[in-house]
């Protein structure tokens, strides 16, 4: 099997994710303007719905144990290797637990997602954006403190359905990772195009018209939530699974909602493509930062580390203030051109005529 | 049974909450903005209060006017480089609240900066997680022994607290602000220079954080992260007590404080010590039922029974 430079893995790895959680991120943004602040809960739900069931199911049909002794960190990593080494004699097994997981995770986070509809009912603006903010705090704290889940501040290992190559599993994961992120980026472009998003935008730049046309706006700020929390839920656990390990306290509020706000801002909320781009800008400025640490401190006397930050923070107030669209606006989905609905309609008539 | 020790330390944590969230408070009801750049505002004030301690080795809580002005200096900053031109562009409040979070990256990353300066270049090595307390000298008074942040921090609680209402309700700037709060078209009719209201706003929102950071530092472990740990406690504070009262913001700080600090042990001995661990879930908990429930918060109520 292929192995990949680590340094190719690790960008191709954080574009991937990053570009499946921004776009999550756009379909609620973007098209509906919920402030959308509580990213990192479902990310996170998807992330602990990885790592607590495939293996526990594992765990079951092997006879090995599967209650809290599964999360409990003494016994937790002997379990796991022996459903790894089962695994890895199990092509098509592992790739039902793959999926399986995915499946479970996205139907978590559509979950997730609804329950979050009743508060976007209720508030507005900024008040909905820090209640979205301190479900996620909630959930977190919960999934830290709450050792039979997923181990707490111990963690757990995660079952690895990528086992079967061997070395390269891991560079496995990062390519079908971003397949996956190519597939969701293919689904949300179609999304966009659909009267479904249109319905949406309608919505976001004037309620009471589209009430006024029989729009059920409640219903479809529902539909949003539960498809952005969904696709979210799905990053979250395909991150868990490629690192291995689920430790709650690398799932917080700043990489898993605050940059990917960031990376869609540069881009340009309400649009793919302009997301698409801002998450390789990103990816790839951080990996430069991260491989040229050395250099950059013999400079400058600071960690490369917070240099991140300062990058971050800086492009998230230039935008603001100075490309509020960011680089690639959201440009007007136009009709069909003249010429189309006239064929369209010519090919009804003769349908009509032939009846 | 409570220990008085732990009471008086909840009560010197709610006035840092309470302090904090009045900040938020004013800083939102001026300009609209919610400021996220609040949680490194708090933590440079811990860090003013530890690096001016290190240096001189006085009593801490001599350095809480310092800590004051300098993370009023950064809010005053933070106003005159970024909040400006936004509230002069009416920029969503989405956009507002955005860009302080990119102010709180930046400041965070110099907070880091500074931590790791002290850390290594004056070879201390608790810069990064320290606990104040065990310098706060200790006074005897009657029988007791106290610290002496237990008499601070009410007595700065009082005079922030008189402070704030003799110049909302007897100076000439406190009453601009109310009026450009209100309605800022016609304030300025009425002459009034908003900018002065919102750059005095930030300083005294920022200010407030900084002092707020000063008391925590005080029954809190320092490190670069407290103010990330804190923040949503401060929200807390401020979306309990109604962010649009700023006395509600005094209240609902001592209630999210209080409760945070006391609910676990109270309830410890009835259910079991695992409650001791999900401390957090109680102010974010309270914040959530409250703007579910009545998202204008208890300031509303209050200001109703004063009528």
């Amino acid at each position: 099997m292929i192995e990949l430079n680590p340094l190719v893995e690790l960008i191709i790895m954080n574009f991937a994710v990053g570009l499946i959680v921004t776009i999550s991120l756009n379909i609620e943004v973007g098209y509906l303007r919920i402030p959308q602040f509580g990213r990192l809960l479902a990310v996170i739900v998807g992330a602990v719905i990885a790592a607590a069931v495939p293996g526990r199911i594992l765990a079951l049909y092997l006879g090995l144990p599967y209650g809290a002794e599964y999360a409990d960190h003494m016994y937790n990593a002997k379990i796991v290797i022996q459903i790894n080494n089962f695994l890895s004699k199990n092509l098509l097994l592992s790739l039902a637990v793959f999926i399986l997981t995915l499946v479970l995770a996205a139907l978590a986070g559509g979950v997730i997602g609804y329950l979050c509809a009743y508060p976007a009912l209720r508030l507005k603006g900024s008040y909905l954006g820090i209640t979205l903010l301190t479900f996620g705090e909630i959930v977190t704290s919960i999934a830290w403190n709450y050792q039979p889940l997923v181990g707490g501040t111990a963690g757990v290992y995660m079952v690895n359905p990528f086992a079967f190559v061997g070395s390269g599993s891991s560079s496995l994961a990062a390519l079908i990772t971003l397949t996956i992120a190519i597939s969701i980026y293919i689904y949300a472009e179609i999304l966009a195009r659909s009267p479904f998003v249109r319905m949406l935008k309608a919505i976001r730049d004037s309620e009471v018209a589209s009430e006024v046309y029989g729009k059920n706006i409640v219903k479809a700020r529902a539909q949003t939530l539960v498809i952005g929390g969904a696709i979210a839920a799905v990053a979250g656990a395909l991150w868990a699974t490629y690192t291995g390990r689920m430790n709650v306290a690398s799932y917080t509020r700043l990489t898993w909602t605050f940059w990917p706000w960031a990376f869609m801002m540069l881009g340009g909320v309400g649009n793919n493509l302009g997301i698409l781009v801002g998450v390789l800008l990103f990816t790839l400025a951080r990996t430069a930062i991260i491989q040229y640490k050395y250099v950059i401190t013999s400079v400058i006397p600071i960690a490369a580390e917070w240099l991140e930050y300062i990058l971050v923070g800086l492009v998230i107030i230039f935008v603001v203030m100075f490309k509020p669209q960011g680089l690639m606006p959201e440009k007007p989905t136009l009709t069909l051109p003249r010429k189309a609905i006239e064929e369209i309609r010519k090919r009804v008539e003769q349908e009509q005529g032939r009846l | 049974m409570i220990d008085v020790t732990l009471v008086i330390k909840a009560v010197v944590y709610s006035i840092s909450i309470a302090l904090g969230a009045v900040g938020i408070s004013i800083i939102y009801n001026a300009t609209k903005t919610f400021n996220f750049a609040h949680a490194s505002m708090v933590a440079w004030g811990v860090y003013i209060i530890f690096a001016f301690f290190w240096f001189t080795k006085y009593i801490p809580e001599l350095f809480l006017p310092i800590a004051f002005l300098f993370s009023g200096f950064l809010g005053v900053v933070t106003y005159v480089t970024v909040n400006r031109r936004l509230i002069m562009a009416k920029a969503s409040d989405i956009n507002l609240m955005m860009s302080t979070l990119g102010v709180d990256l930046i400041l965070f990353a110099f907070l880091n900066i500074f931590a790791d300066y002290l850390m290594y270049t004056h070879k201390i090595g608790i810069a990064k997680g320290f606990v104040l307390e065990t310098w706060d000298p200790r006074i005897k008074i009657l029988d007791f022994e106290v610290r002496l942040a237990w008499i601070v921090a009410p007595v700065v609680f009082i005079i922030m607290f008189l402070f704030i209402y003799i110049m909302f309700s007897r100076t000439k700037l406190g009453i601009a602000m109310r009026a450009t709060i209100e309605n800022p078209e016609l304030a300025q009719l009425q002459g009034i220079n908003p900018e002065i209201v919102y750059l005095f706003s930030w300083f005294l929102g920022g200010g407030l954080a900084g002092l707020s950071g000063g008391i925590l530092s005080l029954v809190f472990a320092g490190g670069p992260t407290i103010g990330m740990e804190t923040v949503v406690t401060f929200f807390a504070g401020a979306i309990v007590g109604g962010i649009e009262t700023v006395y509600g913001c005094f209240v609902g700080g001592f209630l999210v404080g209080l409760s945070e600090y006391l609910i676990p042990p109270i309830l410890a001995p009835l259910v079991g010590s695992w409650i001791n661990s999900y401390r957090m879930v109680i102010p974010l908990t309270m914040m959530v039922l409250t703007l579910l429930i009545k998202p204008s918060g208890l300031g509303v109520i209050i200001e109703r029974r004063l009528r």
